[in-house]
């Protein structure tokens, strides 16, 4: 009875948001419902055939994305958590919304979930999972996930008490994730990319012999336009081109590809199909006046950093959005972390400098990394209102403007640019 | 003009946003024709009397900071950076760094972690996390930071209180206390980073070791501030 009721409950919050237009209901459903049943998440997910868990700080929406992308070309139904809303109210609210009263089959092949570093540890064991993806463990928001030690101590404990027929995947270029292999009793496997690692905050070239059970070779970055590479698989190469730009998508690329063939998919089909990828929302998107990066912490930003900064021109402009919500880390401290210098390879004085736009709640924050990172305190301008901020740097723009927000902040312009009739709302993409 | 900043074990020590206090006042410097140096002094180097004009020491991780208690005694450095401090070089330290300086760290379980009682304070381990934007009154005025910490730091009664908490927890969130000055020594618990938004504290740093270095009083050349200003108020405002 209390199963039937959280259901219909999360269903009548779901139509409420909508019909009042108050978001996308990614999150409140489930919450609701999960007080009232809070087996709700084991009991929905029991009926889906296969399901697949995606977590680490960087690249899990990006990399569920992918998945779906290749189960879909290849016919499977699948059901995941949308919007990065990635903790257990975010599942049980995908569940609720797709779950029919009567029908106990699942009319879905696959569920795909991203889980944050924290709500790994409660949800991972009720979704009992036949493969796991653990993509990297950075820095982020230490006040919410507290020290990188810590996560990778917590994900040890839960590995232990997994069943052993779970395939677990992880990032075998990644000191943190390799060392998980050690503490799981099942199976296994590694991916990476050849001659890479991940050192600290950042991915370096590096030279070494060790192999990894899935691996990107003979990388060539093109700019923003992406990457190709070729993958050994069934003693095939592969030739794989990238629509995303920056090493740190071959890995999301390469975990994505690994978990495919664990679910039994095709590799040539997956390696064409992801041509006509595209990437989710606020992930490296492609707008008609520029691009919009997501930021968030000082490992990802900085690798969006050394993405663009080649290919920055005088003409261009850069919008830097820093918010300090709940989501975004209430903590701005990171930004003194993350390569901000990179980005002032450009002349930063005189009259082809490039024009900085800061804007968020810490727009002065940013304002002020950004002197201290060598830019001319002449040519940065702050507006905290993002719509004002964002108008302003589109007035006139000769080059393309690259919008670098913070998760909340990305919200905001999803949704300015919505309103404009640029976007979808981002509930109404796939 | 020179100066040589020693970053305690800056590879050990340097949780969330430590760094922005080495790149304000290393900026800040430059921006004055003083030149600038970094040592990192860690696990395997030594420091020598006067080597180092300013002492700064980060948070770290739990792990790292068992480590770098011991070697604090071990190597001898504990020792050195106690005297230094006595001759008047300036030192911020910063969370971890904080109470490693201080008498001792008590964990939840195991031994008490001994500090080299620069500071006279000790650090008990607590089970509420003291998290969110600080701001507190001190002799440079009003500062404004982020802390992150769950060890409550008592003071001893004849230790001299850094400034006192208009908004957040401070030192232990009982008795309005916040970090510990002695000397030209600074123990706080603010990240954020601190000294870019507080620029008043990263030029008082800068002449203390400048006045200590070169015997003579030293007025710093005055920057234009109005962004760091503006920074600085308006994160004030915000959260008082």
């Amino acid at each position: 009875m209390r199963f039937f009721l959280a259901i219909l409950l999360g269903k009548l919050i779901i139509k409420l948001t909508r019909l009042l237009k108050i978001g996308g209901g990614s999150a409140a459903p489930g919450l609701y419902a999960l007080n009232i049943e809070p087996d709700l998440v084991e009991k929905l997910s029991r009926k889906i055939p296969k399901n697949i868990v995606i977590t680490g700080t960087n690249g899990k929406t990006t990399t569920a994305r992918m998945i779906a992308h290749f189960a879909k070309q290849q016919d499977l139904k699948i059901i995941r958590n949308h919007t990065g809303s990635n903790l257990e109210r975010g599942i049980a609210s995908s569940l609720i919304h797709n779950s029919s009263f009567m029908i106990h089959d699942s009319k879905f092949d696959l569920g795909i979930w991203e889980l944050d570093e924290a709500a790994f540890n409660t949800v991972a064991p009720k979704l009992k999972p036949d493969v796991i993806i653990f993509l990297n463990v950075f820095r982020d928001q230490m006040d919410r996930y507290g020290e990188v030690d810590n996560v990778v101590k917590k994900w040890c404990d839960t590995l232990k008490n997994l069943a052993k027929n779970t395939v677990v995947l992880v990032n075998g270029d990644d000191i943190n994730t390799k060392k998980l292999q050690g503490f799981f009793g099942g199976k296994v496997k590694t991916f990476g990319v050849k001659d890479y690692k991940i050192i600290g905050e950042s991915i370096q070239r590096l030279k070494e012999k060790e192999e990894l059970d899935f691996e990107a070779e003979n990388v060539k970055l093109n700019g923003l336009k992406g990457s190709n590479f070729s993958s050994i698989i069934n003693h095939q190469s592969l030739i794989i081109n990238l629509p995303l730009p920056g090493i740190y998508h071959i890995y999301d690329f390469i975990a994505a590809f690994a978990a495919g063939l664990n679910l039994g998919l095709n590799p040539e089909k997956m390696s064409l199909s992801i041509k006509t990828f595209s990437p989710a929302f606020g992930r490296m998107e492609k707008l008609d006046f520029g691009y919009i990066f997501l930021i968030k912490n000082p490992a990802g930003a900085t690798q969006v950093f050394e993405t663009i900064a080649p290919q920055l021109k005088p003409e261009d402009r850069l919008l830097v959005a820093l918010n300090d919500n709940l989501a975004d880390g209430t903590d701005v401290s990171w930004i003194w972390d993350a390569e901000f210098e990179l980005l002032s390879r450009l002349p930063v004085r005189g009259p082809t400098a490039l024009r900085l736009i800061c804007s968020g709640k810490r727009a002065y924050d940013l304002a002020i990394r950004l002197k201290y990172a060598g830019f001319d305190p002449g040519t940065i301008q702050v507006e905290q209102d993002i719509k004002n901020a964002l108008k302003q740097a589109k007035n006139g723009l000769k080059g393309s403007l690259f919008v670098l927000p913070t998760y909340t902040a990305m919200l905001e312009l999803q949704d300015i640019l919505a309103k404009s009739g640029i976007k979808k709302n981002y509930w109404e993409e796939t | 003009m020179k100066l040589v900043i020693g970053y305690l074990y800056g590879d050990l020590m340097n949780i969330y946003g430590d760094t922005g206090n080495i790149i304000a006042l290393k900026k800040r410097a430059q921006w004055r024709g003083i030149e600038i140096e970094i040592k990192v002094k860690s696990l395997k180097s030594k420091i020598k009397k006067g080597e180092i004009d300013l002492f700064f020491f980060g948070g770290g991780q739990d792990q790292q900071q068992e480590v770098v208690a011991s070697d604090l005694q071990s190597s001898g450095k504990g020792k050195i950076i106690k005297q230094e401090i006595e001759r008047g070089v300036p030192l911020l330290s910063i969370c971890g760094g904080y109470q490693l300086l201080g008498d001792y760290y008590k964990p939840h379980k195991g031994p008490k972690l001994p500090g080299i009682g620069l500071f006279p304070a000790y650090t008990l381990a607590s089970y509420n996390r003291m998290i969110g934007n600080i701001v507190i009154e001190t002799q440079f005025g009003k500062l404004v930071g982020f802390e992150n910490h769950s060890g409550k730091t008592h003071l001893r009664k004849e230790a001299l209180p850094f400034g006192m908490v208009l908004k957040g927890f401070g030192n232990n969130g009982e008795d309005k206390t916040e970090g510990c000055i002695y000397k030209n020594a600074i123990g706080c618990y603010m990240h954020g980073s601190l000294l870019p938004k507080n620029p008043k504290l990263a030029d008082w740093l800068l002449k203390k070791a400048l006045e200590v270095k070169y015997h003579k009083e030293i007025e710093l050349e005055p920057l234009d501030d109005s962004l760091e200003s503006q920074a600085h108020d308006s994160t004030i405002k915000k959260f008082s």
